[in-house]
Parts: C-alpha cells; sequence; structure tokens
C-alpha cells in the first residue's frame, strides 16, 4: 500500500510494466505514529478540514479520521507553519514516540508490474456550476457531500442537521437534481447515476433525525433504476418526503431563508421558501483524467472518462491496463465493487502464468494455549457504533453492568469496534490482561464474527475463543423507542454471552482440498463470459444450457444503444466457447441433484429427452448460477391480440429485418408496461434504454417517423442520456404519465387507439399509431428449482439474493455458489458482462487456493460414550455421520467437511455422545441459566 | 500484503484507493497476486469512508 | 397501567441461517418490535434438545421462540 503517492510515468508493455511513483512525505515516521493525537491537540495552526467537506476546523498534523487506514497521522504541508514560514515545530517534543521527521523527503519508486488497474474514482463539480443555486454566497445551500458529513454521527456535527447561518434547525429543506448532470450547460451532459439514490437516503436519514422535517425533492426523472432501489423511494414517499417534477430555476437569499424558483412541466413558473438547499451534485471524471490518460496512453470519452466498448467492458484502448469503478462512468457502490472484481479476474487471466510469485502468506503467531480448566479471563468490548447503538442502548451501563460479571477481567467501549485502531486495543488489551476468551458486543456475528476472529488469531488466541453479542440489528434498531428496556435486553444479552464464554474452547483449525472445477448453470451472455474467463485464468468448467443451443438473450437483440451490432459479436464468444479446451458445454441439460459443499460439490446432470436422456454426475469445487431471465409479456395494452401492439424486442427484430415498412410512420411508445408496481413490482433497468436504441434505429431508417413516448421516469442512466438528449432534438415526444393515470389501448375497427393524459397540454389525448411499441421488464427465469436444490434465497420478486448488496454483490450466501447477470436482477449487456467476470473471480478464489477452510464448528462423536445405536445417522440430513467399527463395536463419526454444523445430531443423542464445537450442551445449558437469573452476575 | 520486493513477478499496480481499488486489490491477493495499491490521499478509502449511511438499506457504511 | 400489563420474557433459539437472519434483516429495516425476546443463536434449530425448553421453562421464561 502506498499512500501520498503520486503517479508519474508508465513505460513498458503488458507484462512488463515501470511505473513510476513520487512519494510525498508524510512527515511523520509511519512506523513510530501510535496515532495517540497528541500531536493534534498541541499544533496550534487551523487547518480546514477537506475529510469533513470543509466544514469542520483540523490541524495541519492530523488523521482524516479514526478507522484511517493507515492508521498514521500525516502533516499538511500546505498549512504547517515548519513548511511554510519554518517556525512552530511544537509538534517534534510533543509527540513521544519520536515520530515526526521534517527531513523527510520525496521519494521516487519504481514498480516492475505486469498489469495496470485504474480505480482513480470521480471528481467534483466546479462550484461555478452550482453558483445559480446561492451556493457560496449563502451559507444555508450546501452540497450533498456536505451535508453526508452533517448528517454522520462521527461528523463535525454529530448528525444534526442544522443551518449554517444562524445555527437553526431546518423546519423545511429542498434537495435540486441533476446539478451539473443532465445539464449541457457545464459540458455534462450524462446522468450521473447515483445522485437520487444518495438524496433519497439523505431525505430518509434527516427524517430519521428530526421527522418533523419537511422535505421536498425536485427532480427531472427519478432514476432508482437498481435492484430493490424503487423501493425506497416508495417508502420516502410513504413517510412524507414530496417529490415534485420540476427544473429549479435558481435559489436566492430571502429574508433569513432561501428562495427556490422552479417551473413545472405546465410551464408554471412557481416559488417556495426553504431553510436550507441541498444541492444534488453529480459525479465528474476524476480531475486527474487527463494526465492519467497522457502517462498510460489510453483513451477517453467526451466527458474524459476512460473509453471502453460494451462488450468489453473494463478494457481500456491500452493492452494490460483495465479500468474499474466511476472512472469507467458514474456509478454507485456495489457497480464499482462488482467491476472491480472483474477488472482483478481480467489480470488474473492475463497474468496466469506468474501467478502466485512473491505472494507472502500471512503468518500468525503461535496460538497460546488455552487448557479446559484454565479460569476463563474474559475481556468484554462494548460497541457504539457511532451512534447507532449508543443513541437508543446506554453503552456506558452496558459495559459497566459486565465489568462486574465473574470471570470479566477487562471490559470497556468501543466507538467502532470493527475499526481498524479497535482491533490493536483488543489485540493489546488480550495480551496485557492475559485474556483468554473475548465478548464483543456490536452488531451481527452473521456480518462482524470472522473479523474479530482474525484479530484474535493475530493476538495469538484460537479464534473460538469469541463470543458476539448483537445489541444493534437486534436491539438498538429494532427498539429505538424503548431505550431503557433496550438497555436491559443489552445486559441480558451480554450476560448470557459471557456465561456461555466461561465455558468456550479452544477448536482446532481443518482444511479440505478443492475440486479445481467449476459448474456453470446457464449458457447465455453472462454464463459463457464467466466460463470464458475462468478458462483464461486456467480453470475447467462444465457449462450447462437448458435449451438446444447456447447464446442466450443475446439471440434476441440486433444492436446495441452504442450502435454496436450484435450478433457478430455473440458468434465469436459462441465460437470461444466451443474452441476452449477448458469449458465442456451440455446443451439440453438440467441439473438435477448437487450434493456436497465448497470445494467439493458432486452435481447429477441430466441431458436429452425422452429413450436418449442420460445421467452424468460431474465433481466440482464451485457454481456459477447464470440462469438468466425473459422478456414479460404483460396481457395488457392489447399486446398478443393486436398486430399493431408489439413489444420493443419484437420492434427490434423488425427494424433488423428487410421489411420496407420496418419503421412505421408513427409510433407510441409506453413505458413501465406491466411494471414498477403493476405485475412487477421493479424496474427492469433496461427498457427506457432499450426504447431509445429502437427509436434511435427508427430515425435512422425513416427520419419522418412521429414518435412519442409515455413514460413515467425515464431512466438513461450514466451516458444513455445522450440517447434521449439526441432523441429530444430529433423531435420524439416524451410525455410523462401517473401511475394512476395510465394510457389505455383499444381496438378500433382495423386500427389501435391511444387515450392518455398529456401532463404537458393538460388535456385528454387520442390517437391511433401506426404501431404500439410496449416496453416490458424482465422476469427471471425459473429460480425456484435452482433455490430448493442449492438452497439458495430469493428476492421478493424472484431474483436470486446476494450475500450483500453492497459489498458481496455476485457472491451468495452458500458458500462456492455465485450468481451473475439476469438471475440476480434486469440489467443490461455490459453490466452482465462484467458481473460475469466478477463471479468468476470471485469463484476462481477457492479454486486457485486449492484448498478450504472447514468451519470448525462441526460435530465431533466422543466414541467412549456412543452406543452405536445409529440414530445420529438416520436424521443427519447431509450424511455427515457414518457409522464404523472400532475394536469391534459399532460406533458413530463424522464426516467434517460435509457437516453443516446444524446440531441434529448432538439434539437426539440418548447417550450426550456428540459435541457441537462452540454449541455444547454445556455452553447452551449455562446461557439458559443466564437468561433466567436476572438477578444474579 | 507483506513488505515490497523489487522485480516482483506477477505483481499489479492499482491505481486509486476508494473502494474500487480496495476490493480490486483484495480481490487479486486472494488470487495469488502481489499488488501496489497507489493512493495519492494519505489513507485509502476514498469517498466510501466519507458516507455515513449507504442506499437502500441504510446500513453503516464504513 | 405498566403493572397490570403482562410483558413476558421470553428466550428465542434462532437459527443462524435463517431466523437469525431475518432478525437482523428487520434490525437493517428498523421494523420496531416488542423488547421482550432474549436469543440465543443456534446453527440450525435442529440443535434445540427438549431438554434446553424444559430447562427455560424452569428458569423463568413465560415463552419459548424457536425460529428456523
Amino acid at each position: 500500500m502506498l499512500t501520498n503517492a503520486d503517479f508519474l510515468a508508465l513505460e513498458g508493455t503488458a507484462g512488463n510494466f515501470t511505473a513510476t511513483i513520487n512519494l510525498r512525505p508524510r512527515y511523520i515516521d509511519a512506523d513510530a505514529c501510535t496515532a495517540c493525537g497528541l500531536c493534534t491537540q498541541y499544533c496550534p495552526k487551523h487547518h480546514v478540514d477537506p475529510y469533513n467537506e470543509g466544514l469542520a476546523i483540523t490541524r495541519p498534523i492530523h488523521i482524516d479520521y479514526a478507522q484511517a487506514v493507515p492508521a498514521t497521522y500525516y502533516i499538511d504541508p500546505s498549512s504547517c507553519l515548519f513548511l511554510q514560514h519554518e517556525t512552530c515545530q511544537i509538534c517534534v517534543p510533543v509527540c513521544q514516540s519520536h515520530a515526526i521527521n521534517f527531513k523527510q523527503q520525496p521519494e521516487e519508486r519504481k514498480l516492475h508490474v505486469g498489469a495496470v488497474i485504474l480505480s482513480p474514482g470521480f471528481g467534483k463539480i466546479d462550484p461555478k456550476t452550482l453558483a445559480k443555486f446561492s451556493y457560496g454566497k449563502h451559507p444555508d445551500v450546501v452540497t450533498a457531500f456536505e451535508f453526508e458529513r452533517m448528517t454522520t454521527a462521527s461528523g463535525p456535527f454529530q448528525g444534526e442537521v442544522k443551518c449554517f447561518s444562524d445555527g437553526r434547525h431546518p423546519k423545511r429543506m429542498a434537495f435540486i437534481q441533476c446539478v451539473g448532470s443532465r445539464d449541457i450547460g457545464c459540458n455534462n451532459g450524462y446522468c450521473s447515476s447515483v445522485c437520487c439514490m444518495y438524496a433519497i437516503k439523505e431525505a430518509l436519514v434527516t427524517k430519521e433525525h428530526d421527522p418533523e422535517v419537511d422535505i421536498t425533492i425536485y427532480y427531472m426523472d427519478i432514476r432508482t433504476q437498481g435492484k430493490d432501489f424503487d423501493a425506497a423511494r416508495e417508502r420516502a414517499e410513504a413517510i412524507g418526503i414530496k417529490f415534485v417534477r420540476a427544473k429549479v430555476a435558481d435559489v436566492t437569499p430571502w429574508e433569513n431563508r432561501l428562495q427556490l424558483t422552479y417551473a413545472t412541466l405546465d410551464g408554471q413558473h412557481k416559488f417556495e421558501p426553504f431553510d436550507l438547499v441541498v444541492l444534488s451534485v453529480g459525479l465528474e471524471s476524476p480531475k486527474d483524467a487527463q494526465k492519467i490518460a497522457d502517462i498510460t496512453k489510453i483513451g477517453l470519452n467526451k466527458y474524459d472518462f476512460c473509453a471502453t466498448n460494451g462488450f468489453n467492458p473494463l478494457q481500456t484502448s491500452q493492452e494490460g491496463i483495465v479500468v474499474a469503478g466511476a472512472f469507467q462512468g458514474p456509478k454507485d457502490i456495489p457497480e464499482s465493487v462488482t467491476q472491480s472484481s472483474a477488472a482483478a479476474s481480467l489480470t488474473a487471466a492475463t497474468l496466469k502464468k506468474v501467478r502466485g510469485k512473491g505472494v507472502e502468506l500471512k503468518t500468525y503467531p503461535e496460538e497460546q494455549k488455552v487448557a479446559e480448566d484454565d479460569e476463563a479471563r474474559i475481556g468484554v468490548f462494548v460497541c457504539h457504533c457511532g451512534i447507532n447503538i449508543s443513541s437508543v442502548v446506554d453503552v456506558a451501563a452496558v459495559a459497566n453492568y459486565a465489568g462486574d460479571m465473574k470471570n470479566v477481567t477487562y471490559y470497556t467501549e468501543n466507538l467502532y469496534s470493527c475499526s481498524q485502531d479497535a482491533q490493536e486495543v483488543i489485540k493489546k488489551k488480550i495480551k496485557e490482561h492475559k485474556l483468554n476468551r473475548v465478548v464483543i458486543a456490536a452488531c451481527s456475528p452473521r456480518t462482524h464474527e470472522p473479523l474479530f476472529q482474525e484479530t484474535l488469531r493475530d493476538a495469538g488466541l484460537n479464534r473460538n475463543l469469541f463470543e458476539m453479542v448483537n445489541i444493534r440489528d437486534q436491539c438498538s434498531w429494532v427498539h429505538a423507542g424503548e431505550p431503557e428496556l433496550a438497555t436491559v435486553k443489552s445486559k441480558d444479552l451480554v450476560r448470557m454471552a459471557v456465561s456461555k464464554a466461561r465455558h468456550i474452547q479452544a477448536l482446532p483449525e481443518q482444511t479440505v482440498p478443492v475440486t479445481p472445477k467449476a459448474l456453470v448453470v446457464g449458457a447465455g451472455v453472462a454464463g459463457m463470459t464467466a466460463a470464458l474467463n475462468l478458462a483464461e485464468q486456467g480453470f475447467a468448467s462444465v457449462l450447462i444450457e437448458k435449451g438446444e443451443s447456447i447464446g442466450g438473450n443475446l439471440k434476441n437483440l440486433h444492436h446495441t444503444l452504442a450502435g454496436d451490432e450484435v450478433q457478430s459479436h455473440l458468434k465469436t464468444l459462441v465460437d470461444k466457447v466451443k474452441q476452449s479446451k477448458n469449458i465442456d458445454v451440455i446443451c439440453n441439460a438440467e441439473l438435477v441433484q448437487t450434493a456436497g459443499f465448497i470445494g467439493n460439490f458432486a452435481s447429477v446432470i441430466a441431458s436429452g429427452s425422452g429413450k436418449d436422456k442420460t445421467e452424468q454426475t460431474v465433481d466440482h469445487g464451485v457454481i456459477i448460477v447464470a440462469t438468466g431471465g425473459r422478456e414479460h409479456r404483460p396481457d395488457k395494452y392489447l399486446l398478443g391480440k393486436s398486430k399493431k401492439v408489439v413489444t420493443q424486442q419484437e420492434l427490434e427484430k423488425q427494424l433488423a429485418g428487410k421489411a420496407k415498412t420496418r419503421a412505421p410512420g408513427s409510433i407510441v411508445m409506453i413505458q413501465c408496461a406491466g411494471s414498477r408496481g403493476d405485475d412487477l413490482n421493479y424496474c427492469s433497468k433496461v427498457c427506457c434504454n432499450h426504447a431509445l436504441k429502437n427509436i434511435l434505429k427508427v430515425k435512422e431508417i425513416n427520419p419522418d417517423s412521429q414518435i412519442i413516448v409515455l413514460y413515467r421516469d425515464m431512466r438513461t442512466y450514466g451516458f444513455a442520456e445522450d440517447a434521449y438528449t439526441e432523441a429530444r432534438k430529433m423531435g420524439v415526444v416524451f410525455i410523462p404519465y401517473e401511475v394512476d393515470r395510465k394510457p389505455e389501448v383499444t381496438q378500433k375497427g382495423a386500427k389501435v387507439q391511444v387515450r392518455f393524459f398529456d401532463s404537458i397540454m393538460q388535456e385528454e389525448v387520442t390517437m391511433s399509431p401506426d404501431l404500439v411499441a410496449l416496453s416490458v421488464g424482465i422476469v427471471p427465469d425459473d429460480t425456484d428449482t435452482l433455490s430448493k436444490l442449492l438452497k439458495l434465497p430469493v428476492t421478493a420478486n424472484k431474483f436470486f439474493l446476494e450475500a450483500h448488496v453492497k459489498l458481496r454483490p455476485v457472491e451468495l450466501s452458500v458458500s462456492g455458489v455465485y450468481v451473475c447477470g439476469l438471475a440476480h436482477g434486469p440489467k443490461p449487456v455490459d453490466e452482465t458482462i462484467v458481473q460475469a467476470q466478477a463471479a468468476a473471480a470471485k469463484a476462481a478464489i477457492p479454486l486457485v487456493k486449492g484448498y478450504v477452510k472447514v468451519d470448525p464448528i462441526v460435530s465431533s462423536v466422543q466414541q467412549d460414550k456412543c452406543i452405536g445405536c445409529g440414530l445420529c445417522v438416520s436424521l443427519c440430513p447431509y450424511g455427515a455421520i457414518v457409522m464404523q467399527k472400532v475394536d469391534g463395536k459399532r460406533k458413530a463419526e463424522t464426516v467434517s467437511a460435509s457437516c453443516k454444523a446444524c446440531g441434529i445430531c448432538a439434539a437426539h443423542c440418548p447417550t450426550f455422545a456428540i459435541s457441537m464445537g462452540g454449541f455444547t450442551n454445556e455452553q447452551l445449558i449455562s446461557q439458559i441459566e443466564a437468561f433466567g437469573a436476572t438477578g444474579d452476575r | 500484503m507483506g513488505k515490497a520486493m523489487n522485480n516482483r513477478e506477477g505483481a499489479v499496480m492499482i491505481l486509486g484507493g476508494g473502494i474500487a481499488g480496495i476490493q480490486a486489490a483484495l480481490d487479486l491477493t486472494e488470487l495469488g497476486f502481489y499488488v501496489y495499491l497507489v493512493e495519492k490521499s494519505p489513507a485509502v478509502g476514498g469517498v466510501m469512508a466519507q458516507l455515513d449511511k449507504t442506499f437502500p438499506t441504510n446500513d453503516c457504511s464504513l | 397501567m405498566a403493572d397490570q400489563e403482562f410483558n413476558p420474557s421470553i428466550l428465542g433459539f434462532l437459527c443462524n441461517w435463517c431466523c437469525y437472519a431475518a432478525a437482523d434483516a428487520a434490525g437493517v429495516s428498523r421494523f420496531q418490535y416488542p423488547p421482550n425476546m432474549r436469543t440465543l443463536r443456534v446453527m440450525c434449530t435442529g440443535r434445540i434438545d427438549p431438554a434446553f425448553v424444559l430447562r427455560a421453562l424452569a428458569e423463568g421464561a413465560d415463552g419459548i421462540f424457536s425460529g428456523g
């Protein structure tokens, strides 16, 4: 990790680059700095804090935030008195660890690398663009980034929302969308794709802080096209956040408030007073985009983002250099995370030959022996989680309560137990107080247990000597209105955990080998891309397809919005798959049964039909689910009843044909046909772009064609906004409709008639176009079967549910199973390709390692107690217990790698011979006893 | 990530230590490659470290 | 009034994979429910020995919740 570093030069070619990096001095020795913060307290000079968006004052010598990595302070030379004027140096003697060193010089370093990933993020909109909204002139006009810091519990105002002008709490607030985006005026014609989401989030958070505040969001289109994003918008509306479709002209100071002037769709100008105005500023290309392009010789698009192609969305114009994140185009966190994993897999494929060279494995200190009868020395750490816990639960009271319990040697509170510095504290305290059990009361063990267990290992403790108490997700968050009872509950849970902790024991670590092969289910563009990428990384896969041939939905597409031809690309992809020695394609195939676990799956695949039906068993280590989706055909708007009503996909096919009348003279397009609260509860993300793609094609063939688009929100996010602008320039008319006033399509003789309310003219309109094109949504192909077979959770809309929507977007909750493409949610081809590459990256991880670790919480049989009744064998749902002859007697034995740790065996064993790691009878009984023992400690 | 050595074979440079760079670095190390994560500011984390909560679940961002 | 209200003390055995996850999800969605239950996480409700239930009742539980 090289921080404070500037990228100066890049020479060489793919596989053999030399990068020159300049490391700017921190003026603090990173190894010596303990991040105690004394220097900041003594530093006399003020420094505007950029981490807090300039809302706070810090000192030139500081650290951005407590969880910063590396956890080392630094001196900002721009305002340091010594570095600017050679005076002061107060900090030098103050530092107890003598870490401050003004003699540090910039250091140039050459890095020899095989490949480069560019992830420089995004830039911010020039304040000049914001001037018309009085930004910079009136203190109560803030950007959304500044507002984010304001609402943050650990931010400069502890999350309190107030006006800068006089510190009053705002009663009326406005968010203005599309500031610096979709704005030709500042040369940002594109949509920034994230502002609608963050505005809704910030509005919801503000309402959480103060339910009385009146919030209005002024927008052109609400673009919550992501998976389950619309639901958040509905939630916002339900709690009273107002959405007004209008273009805001300006914001001007008015008495001690702000006056907002806006124009609504029907052409009216209106004025509205507000206390606080938040500008939903867009994302720009990074400030140094041109410099990066000059150094690396990559191409940029017209908005200075990295130029790429829709079928290879992360490949820059230079071989060996890929891009990830917002530099590829404005995008949100899950898209960025997905792209990063995809970039990793592309890089891993190019550098396959040198994989594993020069990597050192992490080592842990030798484990301290904790014998069963050693007296328990328990450390209890209670987390504030910013204000997530402490705003409800009295954290100090809970910690003190724990401190009085038997065997609790040490107790404390943490602001964020998961932060890097808190890990250091935990490690230090384990050593200092010779702790042999650790209890952390914070969030859910489902998300954070691994992190803390890692910390225990770093401190030389067996990771099972750990117990977590969930006082956030299952306490403070769900009992927000009852702080006292939530505190009592927290104490009870801590008491139960400490009681269990007295009995927990160290458990051995085990590993099992991995079969280096993947099973990819579904051979559409997602499945094919994933299998190909794995093949390029050197791993075999079996690619099964239920249809006659591979190709999936791409077979129905002819060109992309960017104008690229689809079929030739599809042919290349199909040929590559067929020619790959690493890919075994089976068509007409279905997955019948899967047994095993990550690294060691065995699946039965049936192929053929009737008499030719055969079954084969495949051993594999991972599964990629790419079962895809299809067009939803709503029984509405005469679809299927009139020849004049088609879906966009059918129109696309017609346009790709040769018929003279393929581009009719008049078309009405109806967006969201059957979607967003109709048959389908969600937005399918691709339909607006699909409509525009067809519009541009129609106009290309027949420039005189009259096209009207009836829409709810045009969701042409990212660079697709350009196509929307172009279509409007060509005279295509876009008219929004309200959900309670949908257009109607009726048959009138040989014609179809469309009736709708024109919200611009404010009148009812009837017309008879040559063609009605419906933008229908996407539904997943059967996810039920696979969901049952592999025990995978699905969302309410029947798409597979990823393990974490932000940070683990392609992993499923079952280890070793990954998802990509339409099976995960509706998305366009380029996003599908990236997601497939990301799934391949994640799937390749166990294949590269060659082993997986077995959770030590599996069952074990104490064979001297076992009477060989076999009850456990008959009950185990995973076939993970077998009977064996030991000295001529029948004894049960656990197959650790197959064991899922459910504990049915232990619950039923008549002689209590079976024990579950981490969940022994003794431990659970002590927990139950502590539950009852409300008075004792 | 271990100590840096010169002339590592199979090394990758990632320019930018925001969420995208960090995730790519984590995945690449898991895939068996040595990574140089080059960040211009004094700490990695990028903009996500400035965020309070994330859409749509309002999970903690840090 | 509070004295007359029945305020049961409930011990909940929650399966790590479904009900415990659901309880986390309830938190993420900020659903509010009464704070009467104390949770005991198990890796599967199959782990629940009837003896645990009896023991909890003996320890003063007014009710047992088993979620899996």
